[in-house]
């Protein structure tokens, strides 16, 4: 069966080839679609990790004249305590430049037995924690005793525990060029870069009073309802006491939707780029079929004629689609796989498996009901009609 | 003999609908994504709102200094651009502007965020932007710090309301009152050296611009020559000038740092190695490839169906001797009619698009439109298609047997 449809594939290779080319490049698109939407909607899945309604941020610049450091830190707990007896704040915290749902990256390299990773890098105070009600999993989160030791305390996130120790437990460990930096504790996973990317590596270090002045955001988080008129409050307080910076207020609700944005609106437009050319595809094929079904009305007329059901008939038809389309898949998945043994975007192995299986289960079904109307037409066809036709 | 084949392929597309309808489905469709695109690219890199004068202008918006151990990429300082920059002879005007940053201002307990950016005198001579009401802060205003400002129409919606004269009224941003001495028409922010709601006098900035003593801060350049035959001029002494740069710190051995015109500028990534116009361009290929190669293959497999099925058409004009070559021309006329009736229908798809598109404002102030460019661009590329598509089944009929061809009905 399967030798004699390959048969009369083969004796129209010309255009079988094209058809199959057609086919492979579908595949490709379609595999490249399934891989963001997979990879996104796996994300999507994972818990946020943190409270990011009524957390708002404060971008500031240090513009204190002094440089004798415990003078600036003795400014900025000020700042603090300020904030944090106005009645509408909860909790306060400094934390550097990559705070939740920005664009903005820190990365430093870090060798641990031989592993390589490139974890971001966050500076944050004892309040961090609380104020995005961040979960711990092993450990503690910073606190008063960690002034003046030798080592220095940091907290890491979970996928860098598992990429460091995977299953050990990580507190206590050292870890650092000069094993100078102790693990205190290990947080669970973040989405720090909004709903749809993964937590990443994440470390997190105290701050100090020798990085205090390149320290530019506070966390605020407040209580539920606070409208816009403590905000400006809220910011006539901290422009009075810091006059010579530029103030910033924004909502992290708003940054989550910004950066989901940036986020979602590729995957959209490839989506819909994709989805025209799939339609197109598909009608061409539907087509080409319908033609060359008709080409064979002589052919199927005399397969009808010495006793072949109208069944088997548009079996042989469909199934001579599909082997088409299994060939392109053939293809299509040797150059798919290369993405998770290469290991090309740095995605999981398990997103472009499940992309490259929802993928091929598409492409059949594509070729599938394109070819399933044109089967249907040529077994109507009435063998005393079609012979006679020759 | 064109009419001729006019009037046929006119027939040929009437007998066979369905195939007619997917071949424009497949060229319009194509076509419109492709149009969407260059008004996008156009409207982002050559509409010259509000720099008209880009034949004469160089940017310089990233300084690199790089060592064995170390790498580091940021826009210029107040310092640099005043000390090394103006010191050149070629340029006649240096337009000096900080990036754009952010704040708040409340009106009845209303938030507006708003961006502002700082800027010299040079910048308004430099640049044109359309004033609305009122005109650009001068030098004297500068030299005073003068708390005036230019703002956007956005702005002076958004916080003044509908009124019809702004000038001289006041506006409050981080905390200070600025007195408004003009209003211009809004730049989208895709223009990230030109865009902000707001524009400043430098000696107004409450980070003191003259302390930074390093290369690099917030700021960006545009040198203005003379004329357009100076640039090159301009560029060289530019180049010279930062030869001869001495090293900021230990650490560094080399310092990167173009004066280019605007698109090598727009796209400068800080690094000599990876030109961000090669990326772009790189992506944008990879993107049309992919966009045009599924239709094309389509198109081919649809013509072939399509031949074959007029074999017998074929048989008797070539058994009346008709050349291969007459046949092939025949049959790429009608393809490349096909084609251009796509491509109407492709220019009114995405007039359609476009007008949603900006409805939907996506990025404010992004106007996206049709102009000659972006219709060529759609004309080229239709030309292209109705080639591709039309010459390897023309080919394949004109193989055609006479006598294969004639019994094949």
């Amino acid at each position: 069966m399967f030798r004699h449809l390959f048969t009369l594939i083969w004796n129209k290779k010309k255009q079988n080839f094209l058809l199959i080319t057609e086919m492979l490049i579908s595949f490709l698109v379609v595999f490249a679609v399934f891989t963001l939407v997979v990879f996104n909607y796996r994300n999507y899945r994972k818990p946020m990790g943190l409270e990011y309604e009524n957390v708002w941020v404060v971008n500031y610049n240090n513009t204190l004249k002094t440089t004798n450091a415990d003078s600036v830190m003795l400014f900025y707990e000020g700042l603090k305590q300020i904030i944090k007896s106005m009645p509408q704040v909860r909790e306060v915290s400094y934390t550097s430049a990559n705070i939740p749902f920005t664009q903005n990256s820190m990365m430093n390299g870090l060798d641990y037995k031989g592993k390589h990773i490139n974890p971001n890098y966050c500076q944050s105070d004892e309040e961090y924690k609380n104020v995005l009600q961040i979960k711990m999993k092993e450990g503690r989160w910073f606190g008063k005793e960690d002034m003046n030791v030798s080592k220095r305390p940091i907290v890491i996130n979970s996928t860098m525990k598992e990429q460091l120790f995977g299953k050990e437990s990580a507190t206590g460990k050292l870890i650092g060029d000069s094993k100078d930096l102790k693990i205190i504790g290990v947080i669970d996973d973040v989405k720090m870069k909004g709903d749809y990317t993964d937590a990443g590596a994440w470390l997190y270090v105290k701050i100090d009073t020798s990085s205090m002045p390149g320290i530019g955001r506070i966390l605020v988080s407040v209580v539920p309802g606070t409208d816009a008129a403590f905000e400006s409050r809220l910011y006539k307080t901290i422009a009075n006491t810091m006059k010579d910076s530029n103030i910033e207020i924004e909502h992290l609700t708003n940054k989550l939707k910004d950066i989901n944005y940036f986020a979602l609106v590729p995957m959209i437009i490839l989506s819909i780029v994709a989805g025209f050319l799939i339609i197109n595809v598909a009608l061409g094929l539907f087509g080409v079929l319908w033609y060359n079904i008709n080409k064979r009305r002589s052919e199927i007329g005399l397969r009808r004629a010495i006793g072949a059901t109208s069944g088997s008939v548009s079996a042989q038809l469909v199934s001579e689609a599909l082997i088409l389309a299994t060939l392109s898949l053939i293809a299509g998945s040797f150059f798919a796989i290369q993405f998770p043994l290469l290991n090309v975007f740095d995605l999981p192995a398990g997103v472009y498996l499940t992309a490259l299986a929802l993928s091929v289960v598409f492409i059949y079904i594509l070729v599938l009901i394109c070819s399933l109307y044109p089967g249907r037409q040529a077994a109507a066809i009435y063998p005393a009609v079609a012979l006679h036709e020759d | 003999m064109l009419k001729n084949y006019f009037k046929i392929a006119i027939a040929v597309f009437k007998r066979r609908k369905f195939f007619t309808f997917i071949s424009l489905f497949g060229i319009s469709f194509t076509l419109t994504i492709l149009i969407v695109l260059t008004a996008f690219i156009d409207k982002v890199i050559n509409d010259n709102y509000p720099d008209r004068k880009r034949d004469r202008s160089l940017y310089v918006n990233k300084m690199t200094e790089r060592g064995d151990q170390s790498y580091n990429g940021e826009a210029l300082s107040f310092y640099f651009l005043d000390h090394y920059v103006r010191r050149l002879k070629t340029p006649v005007k240096l337009a000096v502007s900080s990036d754009y940053r952010g704040t708040n201002t409340y009106v009845n307990n209303k938030k507006i965020s708003i961006s502002y950016k700082y800027t010299n005198a040079d910048y308004w001579d430099v640049t044109e932007y359309d004033f609305l009401e009122g005109k650009p802060f001068t030098k004297q205003q500068i030299a005073n710090a003068e708390r005036v400002a230019v703002i956007s129409a956005d702005i002076k919606r958004a916080y003044f309301g509908d009124v019809p004269s702004v000038v001289g009224k006041y506006i409050e941003a981080d905390n200070v009152q600025y007195r408004v001495c003009g209003v211009v028409k809004n730049v989208p922010v895709t223009l990230y050296m030109l865009y902000s709601d707001i524009y400043l006098p430098y000696t107004v900035s409450k980070t003191d611009y003259s302390s930074n003593t390093g290369y690099r801060g917030g700021y960006y350049g545009i040198l203005l020559a003379a004329s357009s035959a100076d640039v090159p001029k301009m560029k060289k002494e530019f180049e010279q000038m930062v030869k001869k740069l001495p090293m900021s710190s230990k650490e560094y051995n080399k310092i990167y740092c173009p004066a280019e015109t605007f698109i090598p500028a727009y796209l400068n990534t800080g690094n000599e190695d990876k030109s961000g116009l090669v990326y772009a361009l790189t992506a944008i290929a990879i993107f049309v490839l992919l966009v045009m190669l599924l239709p094309t293959l389509n198109l081919i497999n649809i013509n072939i169906t399509r031949i074959m099925e007029r074999s017998s058409e074929i048989g008797v004009r070539k058994a009346f001797g008709a050349s291969s070559q007459t046949l092939v021309y025949q049959f790429i006329v009608e393809n490349i009619i096909l084609t251009i009736l796509g491509c109407l229908i492709g220019i009114i798809l995405s007039l359609i698009v476009l007008k949603v598109l900006n409805n939907a404002s996506l990025i404010p102030n992004l106007e996206l439109t049709l102009n000659f460019t972006v219709l060529s661009v759609g004309l080229l590329t239709c030309l292209i298609f109705g080639l591709l598509s039309g010459v390897y089944p023309a080919w394949r009929m004109s193989r055609l047997n006479v006598v294969d061809a004639l019994k094949a009905q």
